[in-house]
């Protein structure tokens, strides 16, 4: 009782009254989460207001719901503005004050949001307290110009092999991840995600998984697998469901990017996935059909292709002189019936880097991932790929993307030839190889081992149905009896002329030891 | 055109002078009656209206908490910026005063004390 009695006086004892005037303005009309107010003429875009509902009632009933109600201007009108409310638009009613706050958007950023589950605003949705964060930050911003980059030149690895192989993703880079609904464009980015507790605690990212328009059960689950696997000793995520509002769904990749490019500036790596952005751009449309600005193609608005841009140029790689850090970015964007011509999609790709292209046919045939690689592509990540990995996946793209062709022509004839017939078996071998089941990344010494053996020959004598358990079987020969040999690649990141001998010899004895009886 | 013709009888009424104000309507009535446009006065009322409205809500308003503190808060308040002929009173303010005026507000009351500081306390 008495801590609680000298904390209120020393409250009354720090309060002085606020000097001068404050700018303030009137709710004129609100409805569908917009509020016109009248008297902000000074206020600028992007600008925090706060709703006041204490300022119009009497002591006791303002203080029943004292939770700050805040706004954001949007647009700026010949005598109004029109803001959109960051929370329960229900509780903004006509004749409301509303104050300026002078200040941009912004919201917490720090160490301390590791682990914790956030809204837009910064504001904990775990159940676990305050986040303690006392730093703010703008969540627009300027990205970073030509002079502070660095070009990007290490790999984040996915511990997905088909993307590591064969559309590897640097660090700083920005690879869209884009299918139609039910095609595994979460997983790869959750896989991305678990797999870099196999990154040394040093150089492993800080993740941030922002849920745009999810139901708050799939992010829910999203966070027990996370938590489960110990991934949120390194993640953040940031929810704005289902159930937000259209302002906070537009908001909420803006904050992932904030939060990441703090740990970018730190010197650190981070990872942001935006999951999605076609979400994004709804909630965007909605809002600016009710602000009422001009529509465009598929009603969208004319800034829709500036909101992704804007966004997306936020992941970087700083040069050393800023202290090296990197922000990558790994954007979703949803598809209807595979239609990577559609307004968003077609805008997203051209501002990526790349994409990981995953197919509902594939998926159907139990391909995991079902990447179609023909047009899936990474335009950064080969300059950041590992040697070891370069060495080993030089020509699978090239050999898969044959073994397609030649799939195709095979429903057409039973009757082949032998050498058409052996490089069909190659390519099914190697697509089985690429296999991988959701929530199994693998460190990429082990990919590297595994790809080593199937494009070497290694996995020829046995059926394409059986590679999957041959794979288990060769990993589990390698981690009990190749360790120095994924030690080497793991630290020397290439595959030297002794590793690679030395790694030839253990899967010789592997391969006597499991070839087949004929 | 409706908005045109609002704002030109919006500067017209801010001059305050009756006789050039009835002179602008008759005028404007003889207009549009000539140019077949007479529909548009109902929307062109509604405008004023809107815009009355707007300017009741943003006028100068000095209020207190007690009938005694009037003189002290009307010239705190024209010092502040803001000037009002009167002050009214309100009770839900508790002690002190507060002005506003077209966008700007001025605060001195134990009301606004109150929730600073439960808020303070609460955050």
């Amino acid at each position: 009782m008495q801590s609680i009695i000298e904390r209120i006086e020393k409250e009354i004892a720090a309060w002085t009254p606020q000097e001068g005037a404050e700018e303030v303005g009137i709710v004129r009309a609100a409805g569908d989460g917009i509020a016109e107010v009248d008297g902000l003429s000074k206020a600028v875009l992007s600008e925090m207001v706060l709703f006041d509902p204490t300022f119009d009632r009497p002591l006791t009933e303002a203080l029943k719901d004292p939770a700050p109600l805040y706004g954001l201007v949007l647009n700026l009108e010949e005598d109004s503005v029109r803001t959109v409310i960051l929370g329960d638009a229900s509780k903004v009613y006509e004749g409301m004050l509303v104050r300026r706050l002078g200040r941009l958007l912004s919201v917490p950023v720090g160490e301390s949001l590791i682990g914790r589950v956030i809204n837009p605003l910064g504001e904990p949705v775990d159940g676990k307290g305050a986040t303690g964060a006392q730093l703010v930050r703008p969540i627009e911003r300027e990205a970073y110009g030509v002079i502070d980059r660095a070009p990007v030149n290490a790999p984040l690895h996915t511990g997905i092999k088909a993307v590591d192989a064969m559309i590897p993703i640097g660090r700083g880079q920005r690879e869209l991840v884009i299918g139609d609904r039910g095609t595994g464009k979460t997983s790869i980015a959750i896989d991305t995600i678990l797999n870099q507790k196999n990154e040394p605690a040093a150089t492993r990212p800080i993740c941030i998984y922002v849920a745009i328009g999810q139901k708050e059960s799939k992010t829910a689950k999203i966070v027990a697998e996370l938590s489960e696997r110990g991934a949120m000793d390194y993640t953040i995520v940031v929810t704005a469901s289902a159930s937000a509002s259209a302002a906070l769904q537009f908001l909420a990749p803006f904050t992932g990017a904030t939060i990441g490019e703090y740990f970018m500036e730190q010197g650190k790596d981070a990872l942001v996935v935006y999951d999605d952005l076609s979400k994004q751009a709804v909630a965007y449309r909605q809002m600016s059909l009710l602000l009422r600005r001009p529509p465009g193609r598929e009603a969208y608005p004319g800034d829709i292709f500036y909101l992704h841009s804007r966004l997306l140029e936020r992941a970087a790689k700083l040069s050393k002189e800023r202290g090296g850090g990197s922000l990558t970015a790994l954007p979703i964007i949803e598809t209807q019936e595979g239609d990577v011509s559609a307004y968003i999609p077609t805008n997203v790709i051209s501002i990526t880097d790349g994409q990981i292209y995953l197919e509902a046919n594939l998926f159907n045939k139990g391909q995991r991932p079902a990447i179609n690689v023909g047009i899936s592509v990474s335009r950064v990540g080969s300059a950041a790929q590992t040697k070891a990995m370069k060495k080993v996946s030089g020509k699978i793209k090239l050999e898969l993307a044959q073994f397609r062709e030649l799939e195709a022509f095979m429903q057409f004839s039973s009757d082949l030839d032998a050498e058409t017939k052996k490089r069909i078996d190659a390519g099914r071998r190697m697509t089985s190889v690429l296999n991988q089941p959701r929530g199994v990344p693998m460190p990429f010494e082990m990919q590297a081992a595994t790809i080593f053996a199937a494009i070497n020959g290694y996995l020829d004598s046995f059926p394409p149905s059986e590679i999957s358990t041959i794979e288990t079987k060769l990993q589990d020969y390698l981690t009990r009896e190749g360790d120095g040999i994924l030690a080497n690649i793991r630290e020397s990141k290439e595959m030297s002329e002794e590793t690679e001998m030395a790694l030839r010899a253990a899967l010789d004895t592997f391969i006597t030891r499991h070839t087949p009886v004929a | 055109m409706i908005d045109t013709y609002t704002r030109l009888l919006e500067t017209v009424a801010e001059l305050e002078d009756a006789p050039t104000a009835d002179h602008a309507v008759h005028k404007l009535i003889l207009h549009l009656r000539s140019a077949g446009r007479m529909r548009m006065l109902p929307e062109i009322v509604r405008e004023l209206r809107k815009i009355a409205a707007r300017k009741h809500a943003l006028r100068p308003r000095v209020e207190v908490a007690h009938e005694k503190e009037a003189t002290h808060a009307l010239a705190a308040a024209a010092a502040s910026g803001i000037s009002a002929t009167r002050a009214i009173v309100n009770p839900a303010l508790i002690s002190g005063w507060r002005a506003q005026k077209a966008g700007v507000l001025v605060d001195r009351s134990a009301k606004r004390a109150l929730v600073d500081i439960y808020q303070n306390i609460i955050a």
